[in-house]
């Protein structure tokens, strides 16, 4: 292998490379890095104070009220995750194996379910919060109409609804996007072994859990772990539809806002802490390294063995 | 990307079968219905009085009707967030395809020392998810000086975006042959020529996946702006709306308009372009 | 993409050549964007009074103005004159040194002000004032007197006349009050709208000077009445959110809003037909005071490191003045806090006579300067009051004990 040298193609290799590389280090790994010294530090406002070790985790971790607002906020990405995994994962396998008999039609509802995953999320986030509006929305207008007005409800301003709301929206937003990933993967299965197994069996279950399943399983991972970054990430979404304070009483609290909060206050606490806000960062993004990293041995191991 | 596409129907039971994707049909029919029902009453709504939707919310509008609209072009600065969304999108666009063509041809096409560290290096900024990092980037606008400026937009922007370019394309360029280029250095033409006249006319496909891989979450983030830009007049689409969806409340038909006006330049090109959209945004994930 | 970056910066660089630091050239921010026009206004009766002295307007939205300012102090590139927030916002600024204090020496005007409005741009731990208060707010129920009228109504006198002609209006197919609670802040304004004069300045006092805390039997029973009224909000008012409620109250759907006088031109923007009215809840017993609750929103404040320190005063005494006080209420029908200010507008000389009794705006006023904000447990508390999922009792109890992480009052 040539080694580097100054000569004109040392040059010319130089000169393609620095500068995608200085905007990469510049505006991701400089900052990154970053946010993990800034945690380590007590902030005034924007000026950086004294050294405090381990401080502000402790805070975010043990001290209340942080503590019990990191929990409330972190339950709800877990139920988040969760609730997608069947909602959006789930749904989205099962219409990718109806999409991939390709009945008629298949093309127009193929396009028809990514549709909404080019949306912003902004629009889709005030696109349901109209809809669920507690008097002039599209639901409880149709609810008084077909006589069950009983069942019309303030969505998004009761604790028991409002997140799940929050969820089916999301829901709604990207379910094409598992579908068509899972798709693209029966589509892979050679039809040698779908004739195969066709010999042995003609229960459609045997054949999505011993043929299917296990022959999407690489998109499945990838899938599994962009959700789980993605719940953890939660952000918009909540913020159009319930507020910057995961209203009501942070019943829809996520991760993301109340990083944002801390960071930068809200209007009823003036206070914004870059020290706690950057605690809270690097916790999130440990965790989501950690995790992610988890799911992609396993569920990798996984595919190796079948 | 597909090696065997398969389709298949069951020979035995043809009664079983039509049952079985009657039910599919069925199926599919219901969801695509609910995938595009609320975009249907969007745009129908937009084209509604307030009254008029309150009453009928699913019943079919008069589409001559655009008072809606002409109160949003002319009352509001819609026309200037869309312009810089198109501004703010296309100037990210046009660096992170010339950057990231730039670093994956040299990954792909030269072996130098580093070469795979610098790979790695690149391939570790997909995984990070770059807004927890939003107050050292707001710490670094501020010393760049360009907070409240589209430049840190478009910067950041960029960052992202090379990362998932420079995969798709240093994996597509390592594919192409080397005759071409091996005759062109023969004759004793420089680097960069074979790289301009006779490689680059060849990666246009990966450019488009890249491209629509990174332009739908750049033309609707709404994170950064809402950290980085405050004046009204910078705003970009998805940031504007917000701005907007504040003013006019409850004026619902007015509200609807602003959603199908921000939600149409995307949709009319991802149904034009739809193979490219899918194969696009799933890139990422299929492998 | 190269010629954008250069256009853009092209005009970065005719801007800075656009503003050349001249002598006596005054930068001023301010958050009030909407109120622009009459600023240049009242710029240019300053600059026809002090000739050679400039002052350029900049505006910045509302809700990030803070971080905006405060990064910009920090960076050394914030303005010669800025509005600042009052209370904890204001501290947040002042106290890393950024604003230059302010005594009757050098602004003798402050001398006339009222001391709630001083405190209000004090910081607590140095006693010194950073800011000349410009506007107080008031919350208070706003009423549609159309509707009053038509159904024979008049401004309640004691709570059992405000709850039986919410009833009334009720009965006759009216929504009685049209605030929603799902956006959050939203619940801590109902609160002092409605059950002020319930709380009453008794328990004020008690609270400010740490004798009492918030499992108070006079607050929780506030409360509890706050909760019985809300029967009269509307139908899912908890998935309401402010922007929903108030146009139901302009379009006339509803009769009363609890808000805040900054809401009365808001409402005359969206229906200039209605005839809106003020009154201040009532108490138990028609002898009960009425009260308002009353806090001051921000002040005019200069840079401690400001290169045109001199001109900069001269601007912020005129802005302390009672001809600018008089200005700013005649012209953005605010409630001026310049000592002799006449209020032409009857609206704005009502709510003026109406701040003679009231109480302070209690979680802004005092419990805003630690984390967990008492604005923050107020408005959670009182949103799962309404939605049922905490009783008035449990409500103060979760409130004082919020506070007791960082209010030394209640801590033992």
């Amino acid at each position: 292998m040539p080694q580097l040298r100054l000569t004109g193609r040392g040059l010319w290799i130089t000169a393609l490379i620095v500068p995608p590389l200085a905007f990469v280090a510049l505006f991701v790994v400089y900052p990154i890095i970053s946010a993990f010294a800034y945690a380590f530090f007590d902030w005034n406002g924007l000026l950086r104070g004294e050294f405090v070790g381990l401080d502000n985790f402790h805070t975010v971790l043990f001290v209340e009220p942080y503590a019990s607002w990191t929990r409330n906020a972190f339950s709800h990405n877990i139920i988040v995750f969760f609730a997608l995994m069947v909602l959006q994962n789930g749904l989205g396998f099962f219409l990718a194996y109806a999409l991939w008999r390709e009945l008629p039609g298949a093309r127009f509802h193929r396009i028809a379910v990514f549709l909404p995953v080019v949306l912003s999320t902004i629009i889709v986030g005030y696109l349901f919060k109209l809809f669920l509006h507690p008097l002039f929305g599209v639901v409880n207008i149709s609810l008084r109409g077909m006589g069950l007005g009983e069942l019309a409800q303030p969505w998004l301003g009761q604790s028991s609804t409002a997140l799940w709301a929050l969820i089916a929206a999301n829901a709604w937003h990207m379910v094409g996007f598992p579908t068509l990933v899972f798709l693209a993967g029966m589509q892979r299965i050679p039809t040698e072994m779908l004739d195969a197994v066709r010999m042995e069996t003609r229960s459609e279950w045997v054949k999505i859990t011993k043929i299917v399943w296990p022959l999407v399983a690489p998109s499945a991972t990838v899938v599994f772990v962009l959700l789980f970054v993605g719940a953890f990430n939660w952000f918009e979404l909540p913020y159009v539809m319930a507020g910057l304070d995961g209203s009501p009483f942070g019943s829809t609290d996520v991760l993301g806002l109340y990083f944002y909060r801390t960071a930068f206050g809200n209007v009823s606490s003036g206070q914004q802490d870059f020290g706690l806000g950057s605690a809270l960062a690097v916790l999130i993004f440990l965790f989501i390294a950690v995790i992610a990293g988890l799911i992609t041995v396993r569920l990798r191991a996984r595919e190796i063995q079948l | 990307m597909s090696t065997v596409t398969t389709t298949y129907s069951d020979r035995p039971g043809l009664i079983a079968t039509l049952g079985r994707d009657g039910l599919i049909q069925i199926i599919l029919i219901a969801n695509t219905f609910i995938m595009l029902a609320p975009i249907v009453i969007m745009i129908f709504s937009a084209f509604k009085t307030t009254p008029q939707i309150f009453a009928s919310p699913f019943g079919i509008p008069d589409f001559t009707n655009l008072v809606n609209f002409s109160r949003i072009w002319t009352q509001t600065n819609f026309l200037q967030y869309l312009i810089n969304s198109f501004v703010v999108t296309g100037a990210s666009m046009a660096l992170i395809l010339t950057l990231g063509t730039m670093a994956a041809y040299a990954l792909a096409r030269y072996e130098f020392f580093g070469a795979g560290f610098i790979l790695m290096f690149f391939i570790a900024g997909l995984t990070l998810p770059l807004k927890l990092a939003i107050i050292p980037l707001f710490m670094l606008m501020r010393d760049l000086g360009i907070l409240n400026n589209q430049l840190s937009l478009i910067f950041v922007y960029t960052a992202m975006g090379l990362p998932t370019t420079i995969f798709i394309m240093t994996g597509f360029i390592r594919t192409l042959p080397n005759e071409l280029e091996d005759a062109a250095r023969m004759d004793g033409a420089s680097e960069a020529r074979i790289m301009w006249s006779i490689m680059l006319p060849l990666v246009r496909p990966a450019m488009v996946i890249a491209g629509i891989q990174n332009v739908v979450p750049i033309w609707n983030d709404f994170f950064f702006p809402l950290v980085f830009i405050q004046n009204d007049r910078l705003k970009t689409l998805p940031q504007g709306l917000t701005t907007f969806m504040g003013e006019y409340s409850t004026d619902y038909g007015v509200l609807y308009a602003g959603l199908t006006l921000s939600a149409l330049p995307i949709i009319i090109i991802y149904i034009v372009l739809s193979r490219q959209f899918i194969s696009g945004m799933t890139s990422g994930a299929i492998k | 993409m190269p010629s954008t970056i250069i256009r853009i910066g092209a005009a970065l660089a005719a801007m800075s050549v656009a503003a050349p630091a001249m002598a006596q050239d005054l930068t001023f921010w301010s958050w009030r964007q909407e109120d622009r026009a009459q600023y240049e206004q009242f710029i240019d009766t300053f600059e026809a009074a002090n000739p050679g002295i400039t002052v350029t307007l900049e505006t910045f939205e509302a809700t990030n103005y803070n971080t905006i300012l405060a990064t910009a102090l920090a960076g050394g590139s914030g303005p010669d004159l800025m509005m600042v927030r009052a209370y904890g916002g204001l501290e947040s600024i002042a106290v890393p040194g950024y604003l230059e204090p302010l005594t009757t020496e050098t602004v003798p005007a402050l001398a006339d002000y009222t001391p709630e409005a001083l405190a209000a741009e004090t910081v607590r731990a140095d006693g010194k004032v950073y800011a000349v208060p410009f506007a107080s707010q008031t919350q208070l129920v706003i009423y549609n007197k159309k509707i009053f009228d038509d159904a024979g109504l008049s401004e309640p006198q004691t709570w059992d006349e405000f709850m039986a002609l919410s009833q009334k209006l009720k009965d006759s197919g009216i929504i009685p009050i049209a605030n929603g609670t799902a956006t959050a802040w939203q619940n801590e304004t109902v609160t002092f709208d409605f059950v002020s004069s319930l709380m009453g300045k008794d328990f004020v006092a008690d609270i400010m000077s740490g004798e009492t805390d918030f499992t108070d039997e006079r607050f929780t029973s506030a409360l509890a009445a706050l909760k019985d009224l809300s029967q009269y909000f509307p139908d899912g008012f908890i998935g309401l959110d402010y922007a929903s409620a108030q146009q139901l109250f302009s379009s006339g759907m509803a009769a009363m809003f609890g808000g805040g006088s900054y809401e009365l031109a808001t409402f005359r923007a969206q229906n200039p037909d209605l005839e809106l009215g003020v009154f201040a809840a009532p108490g138990r017993t028609a002898e009960d005071e009425k009260l308002v609750a009353l806090y001051f929103d921000g002040g005019y404040a200069a840079n401690a490191a400001g290169a045109n320190k001199e001109a900069a005063l001269k601007f912020i005494n005129y802005l302390a003045s009672t001809e600018f006080g008089q200005a700013f209420a005649d012209n953005l029908n605010n409630i001026s806090t310049a000592p002799g200010v006449t209020f032409q507008d009857p609206l704005l000389a009502e709510v003026a006579e109406l701040n003679a009794t009231s109480i302070p705006y209690l979680f802004l006023v005092n419990f805003r300067y630690g984390e967990p904000s008492g604005s923050v447990l107020i408005q959670s508390e009182v949103q799962k009051l309404f939605a049922g999922e905490t009783t008035p009792e449990a409500a103060g109890q979760a409130i004082t004990d919020g506070l007791k992480v960082w209010y030394e009052p209640f801590q033992d």
